[in-house]
């Protein structure tokens, strides 16, 4: 493998830094452009790519797609199908108006949006509370309001699952970057190896916690992380605090697998859940 | 000579952080970016198509005045130039831009930003990267004095740039346009152009510049230019960030 | 959009119910502040501190001016807290809000109003000039309680500051620069500093040191400033539930037991400081009297 590939706003991505599977098109993205440059020699407008954020180049060769990392502390941007937990601020007659990010204007959660919704039977939300969605749309244009929604329309089911109101538990705030990190772990089924983008955190606190009744997580790639372990009956406040605490302290200190199962078991141990 | 220092997303508030300590003027500088941000009242900006840029300076000591404004200014008009205003998510909203003089002395009542100016322009870029904010390009700064008796000093001491007869910032940006040209006292044509040359080794390394506005670009290598600190303090900064993934490729 | 967003309803079900079963979000007691990290810059009274995850630089500055006509012994002091969007996103730059006027107004009662720093003696000649001494508070990071938190390094940084020395000869006024005489340190009466409490399920929580998303689940909120000696310099109930009134007089305990533990800490930090600075000043000196013979 070759040395990692940073680059800063303006940088050419060079040709043999991009996936050479030719049979799709390739895909740029966050933090990449097109430019198409006139050049004097060939008639033909040369294309050149190049980075407008700063961070790491990472390459899919299955997908043929490029992208950067950028730092992990930035703000979320809404990107089409991603999940995200969004927070109900208030509702109007079509609509649930949502805070994805704080501080930025509210997406648009379609009061109908939920799996098996009707006139009758639809959520009646209030403010505050928690939503898991996908976002549909983020619209054309300046300005243009983001659209969220809990259901496929294709196939009127909460896909993927578990989308829909989140009831109980807890959120706790991380970087948009573990976010992303998370959610990764989460969808590349566990069975190749415990640790997966380098985070072996969430497995760890799962075989730890198992005796209590295991617990519920949902990531949003806003970063926001719920946490709901109400099967540990008494334990449930403790057992929940202890999965915060895991979850952000990994991700503040950058730690390594190793140093995470090392924390997992402190923690437990600190607040009296170690099994 | 000690070489400036930076680190980057010092602050867990903040979208994108940097703090950047520069030697020869013993002043250090806390930015912080948050974007993109709603703008409660500003939805009749000029551009609606773009990002709009607020630069706020926040001295150390002393309630912000003229100076600062001035300042806003400048950096205001100059950031804009390099933040990409319309990519997704940007377009609309807002760029938030403050920058804490947290160390060194104040700049005095009337006195000009001249000297502080480089360091402003170092934290902002520094900040911007951090947060992710998109930009076509980076910008390198310098600030050079001249002197009584004709000669010119790059990074003057304070104590330098007072009795200089003229002060110049430059920045020059990564692809090698001059961004700024900010000057004060009295110089002829000639003193410029020996000091646009000497600014654009000091930012970029190499000094060339055909006639026709052409530029030779030398690349890459060149250690303890402006450009490159730059570059290192983004990179060590991801390293740690992505160690996870760069140690297991 | 000066506000915090609000907290949604799972958190703040959450942390109440957790406080109910004695557990807080980052595992502290009740009455344990989050861990206080005091440093200094160069120069004399550039503090930087960090209570947990909020963080606040402090900067005392001086400068020589004229008293004011009807205080001519009184030198000047004054605390400028200007919130900007460094510490929050939902600050607004250039905009004051509610909890800027109200951390200001806590820190002039309980440092200024309380004459923790003798104005008197920043006199030079009455009546035409004296000390003007500023400090200026920079909320870099804002995770809760910047009352208590500002109130420590304020307190620090004027303990820590020096001013330049000066002397009047021949009516004259003359300010001595560093380099010719040792700068002097503020003439510190008393050493008071806030302690807020919070109030959660119906007053049956009280908690100090809270994080931002525990004041935003909080009922109700008290202030005490008291020094060391347990002279309880200032008290606000602002706003939120009633707190019963022997609540009250419990909690002046705990919070002179807080102060005198925090002035402790203070005390130590700043001997530190001060006695690394004597060191290095020494080193200086006989380097350059090293030079001077080659």
């Amino acid at each position: 493998m070759s040395a990692p590939l940073i680059l800063l706003p303006g940088d050419e991505v060079l040709r043999d830094h991009l996936p050479s599977n030719n049979s799709n098109p390739l895909k740029l993205g966050p933090g990449l452009r097109l430019l198409s440059q006139p050049s004097s020699k060939s008639k033909a407008g040369n294309h050149v790519l190049t980075a407008t954020q700063a961070g790491l180049v990472t390459t899919d060769a299955k997908r043929n797609t490029v992208s950067i990392l950028s730092f992990s502390n930035r703000r979320y941007i809404p990107t089409v199908n991603d999940l995200v937990i969004a927070q109900i601020h208030h509702s109007s007659i079509d609509y649930f108006h949502c805070m994805v990010t704080p501080h930025t204007a509210h997406a648009l959660l379609g009061q109908l949006s939920f799996e098996g919704a009707t006139k009758k039977t639809r959520p009646m939300l209030k403010q505050g509370e928690l939503v898991y969605a996908r976002v549909l749309s983020i619209g054309v244009g300046a300005g243009a309001e983001v659209e969220l929604t809990c259901v496929n329309p294709a196939t009127g089911k909460s896909e993927p699952g578990g989308l829909g109101p989140l009831v109980g538990g807890m959120v706790f705030d991380v970087s948009t970057g573990m976010a992303a990190r998370l959610l990764r772990a989460s969808s590349s089924s566990s069975e190749q190896s415990d640790t997966i983008d380098g985070l072996t955190v969430v497995s760890e606190l799962g075989k730890k916690l198992e005796s209590l009744g295991g617990f519920e997580l949902a990531v949003g790639r806003n970063g926001k992380v719920w946490v709901d372990c109400s099967n540990a009956g008494d334990s449930a406040i403790k057992a929940t605090i202890a999965i915060g605490r895991c979850l952000q302290t990994t991700d503040e200190k950058n730690l390594n697998p190793a140093d995470q199962k090392k924390l997992v078991t402190r923690t437990l141990r600190e607040m009296n859940l170690a099994s | 000579m000690v070489g400036p220092t930076a680190s980057l997303s010092n602050l867990s508030r903040a979208d994108g952080s940097a703090s950047f300590k520069c030697p020869t003027t013993g002043c250090s500088v806390l930015g912080s970016v948050n974007a993109p941000i709603e703008l409660p009242a500003r939805r009749d900006a000029l551009k609606p198509e773009e990002a709009t840029v607020e630069v706020f300076v926040k001295p150390g000591n002393t309630t912000a005045g003229v100076g600062e404004r001035y300042v806003e200014g400048i950096l205001r008009t100059m950031l804009q130039k390099v933040i990409l205003g319309r990519e997704r998510g940007f377009a609309r909203r807002g760029v938030v831009i403050t920058l804490a003089i947290i160390g060194g002395d104040a700049v005095e009542r009337g006195d000009s930003y001249l000297t502080l100016l480089p360091a402003l322009l170092q934290t902002a870029l520094l900040a911007l990267l951090s947060a992710a904010v998109p930009m076509s390009m980076t910008f390198s700064t310098a600030l050079l004095a001249v002197t009584k008796s004709g000669d010119i000093i790059s990074d003057p001491s304070p104590v330098d740039a007072k009795t200089a007869s003229s002060l110049h910032v430059l920045a020059f940006s990564s692809k090698g346009h001059l961004l700024l040209n900010e000057s004060q006292g009295r110089f002829d044509f000639d003193t410029w152009e020996f000091v646009r040359e000497r600014a654009y080794s000091t930012c970029r390394g190499a000094v060339v510049a055909g006639s026709d506005g052409d530029i030779a670009m030398d690349e890459e290598g060149e250690e303890g230019r402006a450009d490159g600190f730059i570059r290192e303090t983004v990179e060590d900064h991801l390293h740690r960030d992505y160690a996870w993934k760069i140690d297991s490729a | 959009m000066s506000k915090e967003a609000s907290l949604s309803v799972a958190e703040r079900e959450f942390i109440l119910e957790a406080l109910r079963q004695d557990s807080r979000l980052d595992g502290r007691r009740a009455d344990q502040f989050r861990p206080l990290n005091i440093s200094f810059g160069e120069e004399y009274g550039h503090v930087k501190l960090e209570l947990g995850k909020t963080r606040i630089i402090v900067r005392i500055s001086s400068e020589v001016t004229k008293p004011r006509d009807d205080r001519p012994f009184d030198g000047l002091f004054n605390i400028n807290l200007e919130l900007s969007a460094m510490g929050s996103p939902a600050w607004e730059n250039g905009r004051t809000n509610e909890l800027e006027a109200y951390v200001t107004h806590v820190l002039d009662s309980v440092i200024r109003r309380s004459n923790a720093l003798d104005t008197e003696s920043l006199c030079i000649l009455k009546g035409v000039s004296c000390w003007s001494i500023r400090a200026d508070v920079h909320i870099i990071d804002y995770d809760g309680n910047i009352t208590d938190a500002a109130c420590i390094a304020i307190m620090t940084g004027l303990q820590h500051f020096r001013r330049p020395d000066a002397v009047v000869r021949d009516g004259q006024v003359v300010v001595y620069g560093v380099e010719e005489r040792v700068p002097v340190a503020l003439n510190i009466t008393h050493k008071p500093l806030s302690i807020t409490f919070n109030t959660f399920n119906e007053g049956h929580n009280v908690i100090l040191d809270s994080t931002r998303k525990e004041e935003q689940a909080s009922e109700g909120e008290l202030v005490i400033g008291i020094n060391n000696g347990g002279d309880v310099c200032f008290m606000s109930k602002f706003s939120g539930a009633p707190i019963d009134a022997m609540e009250v007089v419990t909690q002046s305990k705990v919070a002179l037991d807080k102060v005198k533990e925090i002035n402790a800490q203070i005390e130590k930090v700043m001997q530190t400081d001060l006695a690394k600075r004597a060191k290095k000043g020494m080193a200086e000196e006989s380097r350059a009297t090293n030079d001077r013979e080659i």
